[in-house]
């Protein structure tokens, strides 16, 4: 065991090295084209908006670890701000309550689903993700109905200024958070589960796992995770709307799967996933500086992802 | 027919059961029935019917396609725009030509995976956002036209039911029944089961994924031609690529597809089709608002793989 754990960690921290490479390379060509970018005030602004991404990220990465998926992952983030902003007219303490119970909720089904019943993980979140879709479509006209405004408590914390300038609220949530998340992952029992089972399902039932225990805790804190991302990006935009956290779909897995998690499962760590989302946001600030047409830029988004994600896998094996 | 293959065909036979009760309850639901309400069952299945298919063949040789949807919807914007105002002569040579570009399509995706090594859910995720880009690229506004010969060749004239119907016949016949019988299709199964076992007998494992992926992509591609000559317009939106994606594999599923690869074939998803249009209109027909259509077909589909699980382990398949 700890044999192949010092293998797999070996493999990651080589590659961590070819990832900062990227990162620095495409933060130089971006300061090239944008001589604006080349300050701390917008490696601020860059880590603000990488938050979001950043903490679907990490709900994407164990559902991969664990050998799954989760595409539902978007509607829960947008589904989370929805309810936190309607419910918020009754306070925020309320609004907070049912987002929480929104996502708990969701991800039980997603996650009891693929443990209990032994669904294919990709269908029943592209699945839920539909039902989702329908739920909000009815819900805003029905029993959602009301502010799509987010209250300012939420729109400090995902983009006020901590402390001094390049310091934010949603940096600090993702520091926080993501840290809790690490510690989970490498150095609870819990971590340990989610690479075991993701390695060799039948191994580790045989070895007295629950399983599905495992796999309902992971789709659990996936959907927590994408909650909170999906809250932090509707507070930068200000407002919600059904599409708001779409857009953010294939970066939750692009993101993980560039930082070198195994779709397979059992191999990979969030270090990796954070320099993948660190990598795709200066990606899409560059797509931004460019100035092109919504088309243009997720055709380009669409084709670098698959470049990235195969210069990975290239280098990675020839390591 | 013998007791052996009576037992290989029951999962088509109970389709084709469950499809005449649905069907015949959908009937029941009009005030009458007659040619113009067959036309109008076999336009609302034929694209689905069509993208299951693509589907199917690529989940049996053991892939997936996300971004089937998304090539349909592509196909589906560039013969709106190119064959606008065009002779029934253009219109066809034009449809064979995005024929031809959405088996490349497919090939290229293939090829991508079968080189870089990256997982196919991946990849066509990423070719699914890169296709719809391309698609709005092409349309920027839903908008387009057809021939009118044309579209009444692909979706046949008012109450001619005939011509849809032959659509969703020939490709079986020219396409897949070919398959089926050559070689390749019997790499398609064997890769599909075990792809190492395939490997060490001599399959080429690459080139056979590539072939598989663009047939795939030329179901889209006939499943977008399709739709602008029934609808005479194109509609550039990620969100139909997306169910359109979620009904593909809900039909190859329910038509007997297993996931794990390897097994089923290409009857049952075009019947699984009529399944998956029949449920939502019988539901809609009681009187529940429209806007929960989506939802109706998310849950099909969960409950349609969930029970299509369980009926395979009960009857000892994999």
């Amino acid at each position: 065991m700890s044999a192949i754990k010092s293998y797999a960690t070996t493999k990651v921290s080589k590659s961590i090295w070819a990832l900062t490479g990227i990162l620095i390379g495409l933060f130089l060509l971006t300061s090239f084209i944008d001589h604006y970018f080349f300050s701390i005030p917008s490696v601020g602004v860059t880590l603000q908006l990488a938050a979001p991404l950043g903490l679907m990220a990490a709900g994407q990465t164990i559902c991969m670890l664990t050998g799954g998926i989760d595409l539902s992952l978007a509607m829960i983030a947008t589904g989370a701000a929805f309810i936190l902003s309607v419910k918020s007219s009754s306070g925020l303490a309320s609004g907070l309550l049912w987002a929480t119970v929104f996502c708990l909720v969701v991800g039980s089904i997603n996650g009891l689903a693929v443990g209990l019943l032994g669904m294919n993980p990709l269908i029943m979140t592209l699945g839920m993700n539909a039902v989702l879709i329908g739920v909000f479509t009815v819900g805003v006209t029905t029993f959602l109905k009301g502010s799509s405004t987010m209250p300012d408590v939420i729109v400090t914390a995902s983009s006020g200024t901590f402390l001094f300038d390049p310091f934010s609220w949603p940096v600090v949530i993702w520091a926080v958070i993501g840290g809790i998340f690490l510690f989970m992952l490498n150095k609870t029992g819990l971590g340990r589960l989610i690479y075991a089972i993701g390695d060799n399902a039948q191994a580790a039932r045989l070895a007295g796992v629950k399983v599905w225990q495992v796999q309902w805790a992971t789709y659990v804190i996936c959907a927590l995770l994408g909650g909170i991302g999906g809250v932090l990006i509707g507070g930068q935009s200000g407002a919600v709307a059904i599409s708001l956290a779409n857009p953010f779909l294939l970066p939750s897995v692009a993101a993980v799967v560039i930082g070198g998690t195994s779709i397979m499962g059992g191999l990979g760590n969030y270090t990796g996933t954070i320099m993948g989302t660190l990598i795709l946001t200066v990606l899409s600030y560059l797509l931004a500086t460019i100035n092109s047409s919504e088309a243009v830029k997720q055709m380009i988004y669409g084709a670098i992802v698959l470049v990235l994600a195969w210069t990975y896998a290239k280098i990675s094996q020839n390591s | 027919m013998n007791l052996v293959q009576l037992k290989r065909q029951s999962w088509n036979i109970g389709i084709i059961v469950l499809a005449l009760v649905l069907g015949l309850w959908r009937i029941n639901q009009l005030p009458q029935f007659g040619a113009y309400e067959a036309r109008t069952f076999v336009l609302g299945i034929l694209p689905i019917a069509l993208l299951s298919m693509g589907q199917a063949i690529i989940i049996i040789g053991g892939g997936i396609n996300l971004a089937i949807g998304a090539e349909a919807v592509l196909i589906n914007c560039l013969s709106a725009k190119f064959m606008l105002n065009t002779s029934f002569t253009t219109s066809v040579l034009l449809a064979v030509f995005f024929l031809v570009v959405a088996a490349a399509i497919g090939a290229l995706t293939g090829w991508i995976i079968s080189t870089s090594g990256i997982a196919d859910i991946v990849v066509t995720l990423a070719t699914s956002f890169l296709l719809v880009g391309v698609a709005m690229f092409v349309m920027p506004q839903p908008g387009g036209g057809v021939n009118q010969k044309f579209s009444d060749f692909v979706a046949g004239k008012d109450p001619n039911f005939i011509p849809p119907l032959i659509w969703l016949i020939l490709p079986l016949l020219i396409i897949w029944i070919p398959l089926y019988r050559s070689r390749l299709g019997i790499s398609m199964y064997a890769i599909g089961s075990n792809k190492d076992a395939a490997f060490l007998s001599g399959v080429n494992v690459n080139r056979t994924r590539i072939k598989l992926y663009a047939v795939g992509g030329l179901f889209a591609g006939l499943s977008g031609i399709v739709l602008t000559g029934i609808t005479l317009s194109s509609s550039p939106f990620a969100n139909i690529s997306n169910t359109a994606t979620l009904n593909a594999v809900a039909g190859a599923v329910l038509g007997g597809v297993s996931l794990a690869g390897g097994v089923g074939g290409l009857v049952g998803p075009a019947l699984a089709a009529l399944i998956l249009y029949f449920i939502p209109n019988i539901l809609l027909a009681y009187g529940i608002d429209p806007s929960y259509s989506q939802i109706i077909t998310g849950a099909l589909t969960i409950l349609v793989v969930l029970l299509g699980g369980f009926l395979r382990r009960r009857t000892g398949k994999k």
